[in-house]
C-alpha cells in the first residue's frame, strides 16, 4: 500500500507504514511546540529535570568480603555526625550528615516550612530559610538554621541574620544554573508580597546577580561584611549550581567561606523554566568529584566543608555522594515527598485539581498543590497536618541515615565519612568517566590511563 | 488566592483574616512537641541586644593600627558602655566599617571608607566626612547616613528603610533592588540606577546614566538633570504637587535644595508592563528582547 492511500481498515498502532515515530520529534516534543506557540513564552514548571542523565543508579558499592572486614549491622558504632564550618566560632554541628535545603516560604506553605523545621530538629539536623526572608516560627522550631542571602534580598533583615546559625549565599542552583528565583503571581499572596516588599499577585522573577557584588573579589569582601555583622560567629556557606565546578570551587575557596554547597543538575525547584531544568548544569556524580578535588588541591580539606544536593532519594544516594567526597547532603524534593508531595491522600483529587495522576505531579509553580505543600491557599494548606508531617520528615531523615550507615558498615567503615571513591564501581562508561571510579569488573576508569597508579 | 476572595476577606474579622492568611502562631501538638520542645530550653527567637546609649556621651576612637574587626568590636563595646556619639578617626579606607549596628547611635567617620560602609544597619545616624567605596548603606533598615563627598557603585543596594544621602556623585547601579527608604544624590548617578527597584524613593539632583529604572517593579525616581536613557519598563510620570512638597521637604532637610527649586525634576516610575507577562499583547512581548 502506497503512502497516502486511504486505509481499508483503521490503522493499527503498530502499523509502521502509518505511524510517524520520529526520534527527533516524538509526541511530547510536538506537544511542547504546540503549547509554546499558544503561550508566547517558555514553559514554567516545578520539580526537577525529566530526562535521563548519568546518576546515582549508575554506581554500585563494593562492600567488604574477604579483602575487607565488615562492621556489624546494628551493634557496632558507625558515626554520622558532621561539623559544618569547623573554623567558625560557632560551627554548625549536625547529628546526621543530611539536612533540609533552603526552600522559600512562598514556594512552600507555612505548614510545610514549620513541619520541615520540626522534623529536622527531631533528627538533630538543620534547615534553611530559602528566599523571601524568615518566618519566625521556622526559626523557633529549627534548632539549627541557615539564613539565606540571595540575589533578590527579599525580606533580608540584619535583625534576622544575627539569629541564624549559618548564613548561606545563594549564587546558583543546579536546576537552573545562572538564573534567579521564580515565584508566579498565583503564589504571591498579600503576606508573601509584604515579606518581599513587592506588589501582590505579580510574577516575581528574582535577579540572577547579587546587587552589591559582581565577582569573586567583591564576594570575598561581602563575606567579610557578613562576618563582621555576625561577629565571626557563624559559618558562611556559598551555594553554587554545578557547572564549571573545578574552577568555580577554586574561586569560591579563594573567597574563604566556611562551607561550599554544590547543587547538581538533578536539583529541584519550586518554579523554573522547563528548558532550564533540563538543559543547565552537570550531574552530581561529576560535580562532587571535581569540587572535592578543588578544595583538596588548595589544601582546605577539613577546613571548608563540602555539601552536596540534587536528586538524593535514599540512603544509597547519600552514601554514594559521601563516598565521592561530600561532607554533608542537603535534600529538597525528597523531603517534600515525606511531607506528602505526589501522595494519593483522600482529600486530594489530582486529576481534577492539577490534571495529572498522583506520582506525576510537577505543578508546584501553580500554587494549586493538591496536598498543601507548595501552595499558599488556605483550603489546600489545611490538607497538611503539620504534626504528622513533622514526624514523617523525622522518620525519613532517620531512615536515610540508617540506610547510608548500612552501606558504610558493609564497606567496613565505623564512620560514614570514611566512605571513599574506592568503595564504588561504575555500571556505565559515562558514570565511570564522570565519577572517576572504575567500570565494574575492570581496572579501567574511563579517561584515566592507570587509575591505581595516579 | 484561589479560595479566599477579596470580598470574603473584607467580611472577616481581623482574627479570622489572620487565620485565613496563615499568619497565626502554631500551637504545637503531636510527637515532635514532647521529643524536642522543652519549655525550659532557650528560646531560639530573641532579638539581639540593644544597649541604651546617651547621645551626649561622646568619645573618639583612632582606627590607626586597628583591623576592621577590632574597630567594629570596639564600637560595640562603647555602645555597651553607654556612649551615644562615637567619632572614628583615620578610617584609612577600611572595608565593612560600622556594619550591622542594630541600635541608635551617632557615628561620625572622619575620612573615607572602603566597600560596604555601614551596611546592614538598623537605627544609627551616620556622617562620613569623606568618600565611600561600593555598596555603602547596603540593606540598611532605618537611620540616616550622610556622605560628604562621592560614593562608589551600588550605593544603597537592596536598602529597605531610612535616608541615605550623598552630597557628591555616585557610581552606577545606585539603589539596585531598593525595597524602601530614600536615597538622595547631590550630583550625578551612573548607569542602571534603580535597577529592579521595588519600593521607596530615589532623588538624583544631577544627571542619570543609561537605563535608569530598568525592570523596576515599583517605587519612584526623581531626576533633576538629564536622563541618558530609561531602562525597560521605566516610564516618566507627571510631577504632582505632592511630589514637589515631598522633594522640597527632603532636600531642605539635608541642605541640598537646588537654587532653581524642584519644578524641573523628572519623575520616573514603573510601567508595570512586566508585572504579569501573560497579560501582554503579542507585540508587547518584544519589550524584553
Ligand atoms: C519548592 C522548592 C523551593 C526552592 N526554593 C529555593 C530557595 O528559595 N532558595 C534556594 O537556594 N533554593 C531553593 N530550592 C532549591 C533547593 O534548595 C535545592 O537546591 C534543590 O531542591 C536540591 O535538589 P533536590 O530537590 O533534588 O534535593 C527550592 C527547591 C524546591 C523544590
Ligand atoms: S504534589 Fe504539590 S509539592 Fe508535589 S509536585 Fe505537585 S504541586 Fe508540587
Amino acid at each position: 500500500m502506497a503512502d497516502g492511500d486511504m486505509p481499508k481498515k483503521p490503522a493499527l498502532a503498530r502499523d509502521v507504514n502509518r505511524i510517524g515515530d520520529s526520534f527527533i520529534f516524538p509526541p511530547r516534543v510536538m506537544d511542547d511546540i504546540h503549547i509554546k506557540s499558544e503561550l508566547g513564552r517558555y514553559r514554567m514548571r516545578g520539580f526537577s529535570l525529566f530526562k535521563k542523565i548519568p546518576h546515582w543508579d549508575d554506581l554500585t558499592f563494593m562492600p567488604g568480603t574477604l579483602t575487607r572486614f565488615v562492621i556489624e549491622g546494628y551493634r557496632e558504632k558507625c558515626d554520622t555526625d558532621v561539623k559544618i564550618g569547623p573554623r567558625a566560632k560557632r560551627p554548625l554541628e549536625l547529628d546526621i550528615p543530611i539536612y533540609i535545603t533552603g526552600m522559600s516560604f512562598g514556594a512552600l506553605s507555612y505548614e510545610a516550612k514549620t513541619a520541615l523545621a520540626r522534623g529536622a530538629t527531631m533528627a538533630g539536623t538543620a534547615t534553611c530559610s530559602g528566599e523571601g526572608g524568615m518566618i519566625p516560627d521556622e526559626r523557633r522550631y529549627s534548632s539549627k538554621w541557615f539564613y539565606q542571602c540571595i540575589q533578590s534580598r527579599y525580606g533580608f533583615n540584619p535583625n534576622h541574620l544575627v539569629l541564624a546559625d549559618g548564613c548561606e549565599f545563594f549564587i546558583g542552583q543546579g536546576c537552573k544554573v545562572g538564573l534567579g528565583g521564580h515565584l508566579m503571581g498565583q503564589k504571591v499572596t498579600d503576606q508573601v508580597a509584604e515579606m518581599r516588599s513587592l506588589p501582590a499577585g505579580i510574577d516575581q522573577r528574582s535577579p540572577a546577580r547579587h546587587p552589591d557584588w559582581l565577582g569573586p573579589d567583591d564576594l570575598a569582601l561581602k563575606i567579610q561584611e557578613i562576618r563582621e555583622a555576625t561577629d565571626w560567629q557563624i559559618p558562611i556557606q556559598l551555594k553554587l549550581g554545578a557547572a564549571r565546578v573545578y574552577d568555580d570551587v577554586r574561586m569560591a575557596v579563594k573567597c574563604d567561606p566556611d562551607s561550599i554547597y554544590i547543587d547538581g543538575m538533578e536539583g529541584g525547584t519550586g518554579a523554573g523554566p522547563h528548558l532550564a531544568t533540563e538543559d543547565t548544569g552537570v550531574p552530581g556524580i561529576a560535580a562532587i568529584r571535581q569540587a572535592r578535588k578543588a578544595i583538596d588541591d588548595l589544601g582546605k580539606r577539613g577546613e571548608i566543608t563540602l555539601i552536596y544536593a540534587g536528586g538524593i532519594r535514599n540512603g544509597a544516594d547519600v552514601a554514594k555522594a559521601i563516598a565521592l567526597g561530600a561532607d554533608a547532603i542537603a535534600i529538597g524534593h525528597s523531603a517534600m515527598m515525606a511531607l506528602n508531595c505526589n501522595k494519593d491522600i483522600p482529600e486530594a483529587n489530582y486529576p481534577e485539581e492539577i490534571g495529572a495522576e498522583p506520582g506525576y505531579c510537577y505543578h508546584c509553580h501553580t500554587g494549586r498543590c493538591p496536598v498543601g505543600v507548595a501552595t499558599q491557599d488556605p483550603v489546600l494548606r489545611s490538607r497538611l497536618d503539620p504534626d504528622e508531617a513533622a514526624e514523617r520528615v523525622y522518620n525519613f531523615l532517620h531512615t536515610l541515615t540508617i540506610e547510608a550507615q548500612l552501606f558504610a558498615r558493609a564497606c567496613g567503615k565505623t564512620n560514614l565519612h570514611s566512605l571513599e571513591p574506592e568503595d564504588l564501581a561504575a555500571l556505565t562508561m559515562e558514570a565511570s568517566a564522570m565519577a572517576g571510579v572504575p567500570l565494574a569488573g575492570t581496572n579501567h576508569t574511563v579517561g584515566i590511563e592507570d587509575y591505581h597508579h595516579l | 488566592m484561589a479560595s479566599v476572595t477579596d470580598a470574603e476577606l473584607k467580611e472577616m474579622t481581623q482574627e479570622e483574616r489572620v487565620k485565613a492568611l496563615g499568619m497565626t502562631t502554631e500551637q504545637l501538638t503531636g510527637k515532635s512537641l514532647y521529643i524536642e520542645f522543652d519549655p525550659d530550653a532557650e528560646e531560639r527567637f530573641t532579638y539581639p541586644w540593644a544597649p541604651d546609649v546617651d547621645f551626649n556621651k561622646r568619645t573618639e576612637l583612632d582606627c590607626d593600627g586597628l583591623t576592621t574587626t577590632e574597630v567594629n568590636a570596639k564600637v560595640r563595646d562603647l555602645m555597651n558602655e553607654g556612649y551615644g556619639t562615637v567619632v572614628l578617626q583615620n578610617p584609612r579606607g577600611m572595608h565593612s566599617l560600622g556594619v550591622g549596628i542594630l541600635n541608635k547611635l551617632n557615628l561620625i567617620i572622619e575620612g573615607s571608607t572602603g566597600y560596604f560602609a555601614v551596611g546592614l544597619i538598623d537605627g544609627p545616624n551616620v556622617r562620613i566626612n569623606g568618600r565611600v567605596g561600593w555598596s555603602c548603606g547596603e540593606n540598611m533598615m532605618s537611620g540616616t547616613v550622610m556622605i560628604e563627598k562621592n560614593a562608589g557603585s551600588t550605593f544603597g543596594a537592596a536598602m529597605r528603610g531610612g535616608d541615605l544621602v550623598c552630597r557628591g556623585s555616585v557610581g552606577s547601579r545606585t539603589g539596585i533592588d531598593q525595597k524602601g527608604g530614600t536615597i538622595i544624590v547631590g550630583g550625578d548617578t551612573g548607569a542602571l540606577s534603580g535597577f529592579m527597584m521595588q519600593r521607596g524613593r530615589m532623588v538624583v539632583c544631577g544627571n542619570a546614566g543609561k537605563n535608569l529604572g530598568d525592570s523596576m517593579y515599583d517605587g519612584t525616581i526623581y531626576v533633576g538633570g538629564e536622563i541618558k536613557s530609561l531602562g525597560v519598563d521605566a516610564v516618566t510620570a507627571e510631577l504632582t504637587d505632592l511630589d514637589k512638597a515631598w522633594l522640597t521637604r527632603k532636600l531642605k532637610q539635608y541642605g541640598m535644595m537646588p537654587d532653581k527649586g524642584v519644578d524641573h525634576f523628572t519623575k520616573v516610575v514603573a510601567g508595570k508592563m512586566l508585572w504579569n507577562y501573560d497579560n501582554l499583547e503579542p507585540n508587547e512581548k518584544k519589550l524584553i528582547l
